[in-house]
């Protein structure tokens, strides 16, 4: 029982990073119709530079936050003017085609800047609590991790209810060519969207490196999880999305926790089961928050 | 069936290709290893450009003709080398049945797979795939007592280099002519026509879904063999080795370079593709990836009809226009009926 | 094949016989939003019909129902006596209904008479079939529709390059191509110039008296209307507002106000 308790907390807390993990990948899709492949390799990008800030400069690796998501931003915004417009209401064959190139351009990069070696981070928050009487454990860093992961969530929500961007970009999500009628300049708003949630996928990145090792091929099973908790939550949804992602950590830890002799590797497996389970289940409404792009 | 057949015209890529093979086929006679002109490296070099031409055209003739992205290819591959392995060395059958087994693995695993998220229109299908692929290395690696798990399986041993480069060959030459004669069928014009409009397609009567799943489960047999070719010629497989992720990227840009949905583009795109990644190997060792993902990217954005799109259609694609603006004649590049309309 | 014919000057009188195509208490959601609502409607062998509208009144709502790209939300549609509500649309191409499209859907990259040979895909061809290639008869067939549509000069164009009234052409000969009982047309003279529309009136007819086909037009050339169509059934916000002969619905003071939006007091007008 306690086992259970202990699996279910874990998967809470993964499940709430796994929110903010998806939440770029999904509003970049609901808003431009691009599929971004190269998700997880923003994430790894964000996660070397929190190694980088936490190795030269002993910050602490959340505090890494306010380098990597301006530079996430400026990242994002270039990319979106040199590469990812030019794909925008493409095929999907393109867009799918140029993001997967991008995703190998960025690991491999990586891998030749960084090597293979897996990194990991050192934290002054490292440890559990405990919880009463019991032997369950709340890992710090982790909870510390759930917080920041709600905290950034609340102010996406709120960036996107009260401003006046947030709501363009809501806007174009539902119907480009209403929003191009009444005003929006579309163009902007693309390249800022894509700006912002490469700027939050960054930030995910952060957030997931005092939990696992640094590798510049960590991004591909991201790149997985994202989609597979799209496919539950729907495009852009941050209700959605928390949910999506808490189905995501729960079945990952209770099969890491109940299921012997399969360990981690088997998490990418189970993303990869519910993805299929979803698309054959529901595969037509599948999309509860903002519409799914048109296929075609 | 003959008079059928008949009615095929044979264009002149056709003709070429069963020239390039005719003329390639006696090649392992002249095998003399002290005089360096024919080696076994050499036999050895063309049976791997054979089975990417093969695998390439199998994932054109899926992906290049219905337009779904199939990022996991390599997956038929391994379950073929894996089926194939796995037959050989734990149940002992001859190669020749077990390479059967390997590509029927790799195809029932295709309809699964295809009838799962085949069905649904639009990018879905790609991200499985892709999913598919690197859960496939994951559970490999996890049901050991039958696949070895990690640590791989031994084939038994068989160095006869001529015999696979005439079994690729003729193979790959199979395909290629299979393929072609596809494409000029009503199942071959119908996969153009979901990949151009799949809903217009589906009301004028095309069961999309049947098509996708039929001509994927053919692919995927066919990348199945593949598989198991190559396993017996390498004589050891593990996950890491079957599943390596640059195996579909390289499929794909072959295809793409060479012109995707096109007959002769894999055939094309991948003989360029190959001896061109030698030099890139020996030039640029460790990011010989990120200069193939660059090239994939500057071809889907500027030549996405590849080489036999500028070739066959010079008007299709930027650079075809560029190319024969400067060097073609002027007055081919007007298009005669854009404006005038019929009249009666 | 029994083959009634209905000429503009003989309007239909009411009928006993079993209707081509059927749609009983049709209606169609998104959402909250209702864009057919209880449309019931018969369209008889060989006759030629009308379906007009104000913009936004559900008429290609109503097409993409009848081809089963949209699934209705309520009410039954037969045709030929099948009840096809719930077929998927390539189930019901092959009963032998036939449609065009409103946003043009040709295959660009294609030729003309690749198109045309695409677009055969009539219920008997099987999957083993489909690996043959086409017979000499099928290309004669599609080559004699081409003709019959005026566009042999460009037989081995790509279809993108056609003007837009070829692409209009194009679109009924690929209709044609499976010998279809039923075409829907939608908007077969949008973007067609003048003499082109013309021709395109005289094939329907053509087609029509001579090979017995049945139309249902989405039009909004009245002259074209009132020169082919035996009957008219008008939607108005995806209600059926009249039906009858092209004269009375002219003359139909309820049609002429949601068209004009005169007096009428809770229309906002398009």
């Amino acid at each position: 029982m306690e086992q259970l308790t202990q699996a279910t907390i874990n998967g809470v807390m993964l499940g709430g990073y796994y929110a903010v993990m998806v939440l770029g990948f999904s509003i970049i899709w609901g808003v431009m119709g691009v599929i971004n492949l190269a998700h997880g390799e923003f994430i790894m990008i964000g996660a070397y530079l929190t190694w980088i800030m936490n190795k030269q400069f002993g910050w602490e690796p959340l505090t890494a936050i306010i380098v990597v998501v301006p530079v996430m931003f400026v990242l994002g915004y270039i990319l979106q003017r040199i590469l990812i417009n030019r794909i925008i209401d493409r095929p999907y064959l393109i867009s799918l085609l140029v993001t997967f190139s991008l995703a190998i351009i960025i690991a491999n990069a990586t891998k030749l800047i960084f090597t293979a070696t897996p990194r990991t981070v050192n934290t002054v928050y490292s440890g559990f609590w405990r919880i009463g009487e019991t032997s369950i454990t709340v890992p710090k860093t982790r909870a510390i991790v759930l917080i920041a992961a709600l905290i950034i969530m609340g102010l996406l929500w709120l960036f996107l209810q009260r401003t006046r961007l947030g709501k363009s970009i809501r806007a174009a999500a539902q119907n480009r060519e209403a929003a191009r009628i009444v005003g929006i300049e579309i163009a902007a708003v693309y390249a800022l969207t894509f700006a912002i949630c490469i700027a939050l996928t960054g930030a995910a990145g952060v957030l997931i490196s005092p939990t696992t090792p640094i590798y510049p091929f960590m991004g591909g099973p991201l790149t997985l999880k994202a989609f597979a908790i799209t496919a539950m939550s729907g495009l852009g949804s941050i209700p959605g999305a928390l949910a999506g992602g808490v189905v995501l950590g729960l079945v990952e830890t209770l099969i890491a926790t109940f299921v012997p002799g399969v360990g981690t590797n088997l998490g990418i497996v189970s993303s990869f089961v519910i993805l299929v389970v979803v698309l054959v289940v529901r595969p037509q409404g599948l999309f509860g928050g903002l519409k799914a792009a048109e296929a075609h | 069936m003959l008079a059928t057949w008949r009615r095929y015209k044979l264009t002149r890529w056709l003709a070429l290709v069963l020239l390039i093979v005719l003329i390639l086929l006696p090649l392992p006679q002249f095998l003399a290893p002290e005089r360096k002109l024919v080696t076994n490296s050499l036999l050895f070099s063309f049976t791997q450009l054979f089975m990417l031409i093969w695998m390439a055209s199998n994932w054109n003739a899926f992906s290049g003709f219905t337009g779904y992205v199939d990022f996991g290819h390599a997956v038929f591959f391994g379950l073929g080398a894996y089926g194939t392995g796995v037959l050989m060395v734990k149940l002992g059958v001859p190669f020749p049945i077990a390479v059967l087994g390997g590509a029927i693995v790799a195809a029932i695993f295709a309809f699964l797979i295809g009838s799962a998220t085949l069905r649904l229109k639009g990018p879905y299908f790609s991200i499985a795939m892709l999913g598919t692929f690197v859960a496939m290395r994951e559970i490999v690696r996890i049901i050991k007592p039958i696949t070895g798990g990690g640590s791989g399986l031994t084939l038994p041993p068989y160095l006869n280099r001529p015999l696979f480069y005439y079994v690729t060959l003729i193979g790959m030459a199979i395909v290629v002519l299979l393929i072609w004669l596809m494409r000029r069928t009503q199942f071959g014009a119908s996969l153009i026509a979901i990949r151009e409009d799949e809903v217009g397609a589906e009301m004028r009567g095309i069961n999309t879904t049947r098509h996708k799943i039929t001509i994927f489960c053919l692919a995927c047999f066919s990348t199945g063999i593949v598989g198991g070719l190559w396993a017996y010629q390498n004589t050891f497989i593990d996950p890491d080795i079957v599943f390596f992720e640059s195996r579909t990227i390289e499929l794909v840009m072959m295809t793409i370079l060479g012109g995707l949905g096109t007959v002769a583009g894999p055939v094309v795109g991948a003989t360029v593709l190959y001896w061109l990644r030698d030099i890139i190997w020996a030039n640029f060792l460790d990011y010989h990836l990120i200069v193939q993902g660059i090239m994939l990217i500057l071809i889907v954005l500027f030549v996405p009809e590849g080489i036999m799109g500028i070739i066959g259609d010079p008007d299709s694609t930027s650079l075809g226009r560029l190319w024969k603006k400067h060097f073609g004649q002027g007055e081919e590049t007007e298009q005669p009926t854009t404006t005038t309309e019929v009249q009666s | 094949m029994t083959v009634a014919l209905h000429s503009a000057e003989s309007p239909s009188p009411a009928r006993t016989d079993q209707p081509l195509l059927e749609g009983r208490g049709v209606s169609k959601f998104f959402g909250g939003l209702a864009a057919l609502t209880d449309v019931d409607f018969q369209v008889y062998r060989g006759e030629v019909m009308g379906l007009i509208g104000p913009n936004g009144s559900g008429k290609t709502t109503l097409f993409d129902c009848l081809s089963c790209v949209q699934r209705v939300s309520q009410g039954e549609i037969h045709f030929k006596g099948t009840d096809i509500t719930k077929f998927k649309p390539y189930q019901v191409a092959h009963l032998g209904l036939a449609r065009t499209f409103q946003v043009i859907r040709v295959y660009r990259k294609l030729t003309v008479l690749e198109n045309m040979l695409l677009s055969l895909q009539w219920g008997n061809l099987t999957m083993r079939n489909k690996f043959r290639p086409n017979s000499a008869e099928t290309e004669a067939r599609a080559r004699q529709l081409i003709d019959f549509l005026l566009l042999k000069r460009v037989t081995d164009e790509k279809a993108g390059n056609l003007s837009g009234g070829q692409q209009r052409l194009l679109e009924i000969g690929m209709a044609l191509m499976p010998d279809p009982d039923l075409l829907l047309l939608d908007e077969a003279t949008s973007g067609v110039n003048p003499t082109l529309i013309e021709e395109i009136k005289s094939r329907i007819r053509i087609l029509n008296e001579e090979q017995g086909k049945t139309f249902l037009l989405i039009e909004h050339n009245v002259q074209f209307i009132s020169d082919l169509c035996s009957r008219v059934f008008v939607l108005n916000y995806g209600e059926k507002l009249a039906e009858g002969t092209p004269d009375e619905i002219m003359n139909n003071q309820e049609v002429i106000e949601a068209y004009f939006g005169a007096e009428a007091g809770d229309d906002d007008g398009f």
